[in-house]
């Protein structure tokens, strides 16, 4: 761990996902919270877990269908509509399910169908992708985690000191 | 689908003369296309050459069919591979027959050969021994061309035909795709490397997102109290400078921080946890 630390390219994932996670941080301290209400403070862990999501992706960039989908995920929860969620979710569960039937003879016979199933739900845009395709975005997504739980942790310790 | 009742039924009908072919044969052989060369020869030998034209033609086209259904059995290979063999095959065929007299006996000749030694059909002996010096170049030629792609890919369901084979390409290309990315997943997933089978390997890879996951979602609730309690400005600003400059040392001093303060940030994380379920049941209800 701590050699991988030491180490900090500026152009590194890492360095820009701190970057932009810091910015949206100070976004939402400038806020200046009043009230400790149970609500509010759910509000603003949502906030800071979106601006997590957010900067990661941007760091990562659109060339990954993950970051893509995790993007427009993060557009669409701030507007807050739930009648065109719907709507995209049921396109989505379309889509999948015409996926499976074409599929399933192949993909569920290399991996079970509840694995593949669910390590969809877990990787962002996941729904759509073929089981080649998951894979590959899967190991990409592990790696920017791995990274996003390391900065989010200086920080985090950074700030209790 | 045999070649015999191929060999019989066409070799008989498009040319009844066949003590031509051992004259023939020879200059079609060069260049490895039947129907081709017959126009080739066709100057040489006169009328009756230019009438087998399409005679072989015809037969090049049902001789393939019968030979891909003998020959996939040991590889798939491209089209142009296969027009080769099967060019060749006629060619050895062919010959046989001119020197037995007989077509059975020169087509089970043949037959006994492509069931017992099917990577080297391109080099028969009756060949060899009855045709010219010439035509044994094209063949080694396109043996050598052709046994490279029949080594890499050997199937067992290839034995329907040229769709189904290069569809079975396709498929043994994906697989081999989606075992190499389940390789790389289970380098990056720690401890996933002594686990055996895809379906744990996966449960397993399913189980460190899941994990990696919920401490994002932690260090969020973390990260939402210690900026919303204290005035932090300061520190972000000094962590942002650091981070612009990108100096190693700025790494090593949230390090020492880190170990540093973990005693006193779990502390304060657990009541602090209990505010945030409160918060969840409060939206709940």
């Amino acid at each position: 761990m701590s050699p991988q630390r030491l180490s900090l390219n500026p152009r590194s994932l890492k360095s820009r996902f701190t970057k932009g996670f810091l910015r949206s941080l100070r976004k939402i301290h400038k806020e200046r919270p009043t009230s400790t209400s149970p609500r509010e403070i759910f509000q603003r862990y949502r906030k800071v877990k979106t601006a997590a999501d957010k900067s990661l992706a941007s760091a990562v960039g659109s060339g990954r269908a993950w970051s893509r989908a995790m993007l427009c995920k993060c557009k669409n929860q701030g507007k807050r509509r739930p009648v065109l969620v719907r709507r995209i979710n049921n396109n989505r569960a379309m889509k999948r399910s015409e996926l499976t039937e074409k599929k399933s003879g192949d993909d569920d016979e290399e991996v079970g169908f509840d694995q593949a199933s669910g390590l969809r739900k877990l990787v962002p845009g996941g729904q759509a992708m073929d089981l080649c395709r998951l894979l590959e975005e899967a190991a990409h997504y592990i790696k920017c985690l791995n990274t996003q739980v390391q900065v989010m942790r200086c920080i985090a310790d950074c700030y209790t000191t | 689908m045999d070649p015999p009742l191929v060999d019989a039924t066409s070799f008989s009908a498009a040319n009844p003369p066949s003590y031509t072919l051992s004259e023939i044969w020879p200059f079609s052989a060069i260049d490895g296309d039947p129907a081709g060369s017959g126009g080739v020869a066709g100057a040489g030998l006169g009328l009756r050459v230019g009438n087998l034209g399409p005679g072989f033609g015809e037969r090049d086209g049902s001789a393939e069919e019968s030979t891909v259904t003998e020959q996939s059995g040991g590889g798939g290979g491209n089209v142009k591979k296969r027009r080769d063999l099967s060019s060749e095959e006629e060619s050895s065929k062919l010959v046989s027959t001119t020197v037995s007299g007989s077509e059975l006996n020169g087509s089970n000749g043949k037959r006994q050969k492509v069931s017992g030694n099917r990577n080297e059909i391109n080099n028969p002996k009756t060949e060899t021994e009855t045709s010219s010096a010439t035509n044994n170049k094209p063949a080694e030629q396109s043996s050598t061309q052709s046994e490279p792609p029949k080594q890499d890919y050997i199937h067992v369901r290839a034995r329907r035909g040229q769709a189904t084979d290069s569809h079975s390409l396709a498929e043994r290309a994906r697989r081999e795709k989606i075992s190499e990315r389940m390789k790389i997943l289970q380098d990056l997933v720690p401890g996933c490397n002594k686990v055996i089978g895809k379906a744990l390997v996966l449960d397993e890879i399913i189980n460190y997102i899941q994990s990696l996951q919920r401490q994002v979602e932690f260090l969020s609730m973390k990260l939402e109290a210690v900026n919303s309690r204290m005035n932090m400005n300061p520190i972000i600003e000094g962590f942002h400078q650091k981070e612009f400059g990108a100096q190693p040392f700025d790494a090593t001093g949230l390090m020492f921080g880190s170990q540093a303060t973990r005693e006193y940030a779990q502390g304060s994380q657990a009541e602090w946890l209990h505010m945030q379920v409160g918060g969840g049941f409060d939206r709940a209800a």
